[in-house]
């Protein structure tokens, strides 16, 4: 049984991934896309949408309904701002993973921090490999100096 | 439904009594001195008892420092070796960053556990070095093998995966939260390690995701091979091809309770 706070934590924790999953859906939509990158963010997208279930899974009647629209809008301009939609998805994913890290730093139950943490482990691979379609310096890919979004 | 009588009973039991008194009678209770006059073959060892084994925090940061030693030491192998050329030059500047990555995370969760009172350990694991590392870089380096180069990434590839693993894992371990949170903060740059390195040895974008070889039905290394951060084995297939076309495969698992450094665990470096 999730505490009152694990709660409103995972709930937070939810509606990123449900905002995430939508922006990985306006990307993959994309028609500039190849086939074999469409088919990457098609993965990671269903990636993401596999978090968003089991976090809904977790939270049950507690769950999110829906994405956070102003998350969702700024993760959309990163987009459309961005000339290079790896980076802009890369600056995401290390958005993610600070966020769900910081959540861990709060969170009572060890079991759903683990699995936070096994979010985690993949969306840092996910960033890797975004990362490696724009450049090849290492720090990119290897530095998270994104700002974690915290329940407000 | 018995049929003993109440003083059928009472004599039974006197005679139980007085059996065990015999019986106690011939053991060394009666002063009976060990002359040795029977031989026995071969000597049996004194028993030390184990020494108290509490699986802490700090075990646990203890164990994780060790395996970033673990990895410095794989990619120093890798270095030394002198393997990594031509295409694979640039796995050089590659292991030159990651070793300082791992160099890091060891001061720091090293750091973690001289917070909460323990020793710091600036060791490998002793059982991952002999039972994984050590026999990986002898059929590695064996002159029949004609992939050492590629196979000496598989190794680090390997190993950055058990390290992520091993930081995943303990998160279910920690009892303080905000152990919980350091520790994945480092096991998930060990997890953009062990993509970039897959890349390398499997490049693509189509090898991102799980696949299998068509042939053997072995999954193929991934950058992103599960949905979720696996805790399963990590297979490691290295050396010269057999005529079938396999390859030896070593299972890596992360520290379990026979490989964790406890308190009394000494680094012997």
């Amino acid at each position: 049984m999730l505490s009152s706070s694990d709660i409103k934590v995972l709930a937070f924790a939810h509606t990123l991934e449900l905002t995430t999953r939508d922006t990985y859906a306006a990307a993959v939509a994309r028609k500039s896309l190849g086939d074999d990158e469409r088919a990457l963010l098609e993965q990671f997208h269903a990636n993401h949408v596999a978090y968003e279930q089991s976090l809904n899974g977790l939270l049950s009647k507690n769950a999110a309904t829906k994405r956070d629209d102003a998350i969702y809008t700024s993760f959309n301009a990163k987009l459309s701002e961005s000339q290079n939609i790896w980076l802009a998805l890369l600056e995401i994913e290390n958005t993610m993973i600070v966020s769900h890290t910081k959540a861990i730093e709060t969170i009572e139950s060890a079991q759903v921090a683990a699995l936070l943490a096994s979010m985690i482990t993949v969306e840092a691979r996910h960033a890797a490999i975004l990362a490696s379609q724009s450049t090849t310096n290492l720090s990119t890919a290897l530095d998270n100096n994104a700002t974690a979004l915290v329940a407000s | 439904m018995s049929t003993f009588t109440r003083r059928e009973l009472l004599r039974l039991s006197g005679v139980s009594l007085a059996s065990g008194l015999v019986l106690a009678a011939c053991g060394k209770q009666a002063g009976v001195v060990d002359d040795e006059a029977i031989a026995v073959l071969g000597q049996s060892q004194t028993l030390k008892p184990l020494a108290e084994a509490e699986v802490t925090d700090a075990v646990l940061l203890r164990t994780a420092a060790s395996l970033e030693y673990n990895a410095i030491e794989t990619y120093a192998a890798a270095l030394d070796l002198g393997v990594l050329t031509g295409d694979l030059r640039k796995v050089v500047e590659i292991a030159k960053r990651f070793s300082a990555d791992h160099s890091e995370h060891a001061d720091a969760v090293n750091s973690l556990a001289v917070k909460l009172g323990a020793k710091e350990y600036r060791c490998s694991n002793t059982r991952i070095s002999e039972t994984y590392i050590a026999p990986a870089l002898k059929i590695i380096m064996a002159d029949d093998n004609p992939n050492q180069a590629i196979d000496i990434v598989a190794l680090a590839h390997a190993i950055e995966n058990l390290a992520a693993q091993t930081y995943q894992g303990v998160v279910a371990l920690l009892t303080d939260p905000m152990l919980r949170a350091d520790a994945i903060r480092i096991g998930q740059q060990e997890a953009r390690h062990a993509a970039m390195l897959a890349q390398i040895l499997n490049p693509g974008l189509k090898n991102v995701g799980p696949t299998s070889d068509p042939q053997t039905g072995k999954p193929n290394i991934a950058a992103v091979p599960s949905t979720f951060g696996s805790l399963a084995n990590i297979q490691l297939s290295i050396g010269e091809p057999k005529p079938d076309g396999s390859r030896t495969t070593l299972l890596l698992e992360t520290p379990s309770l026979n490989s964790l450094v406890y308190d009394f665990v000494a680094c012997e470096a």
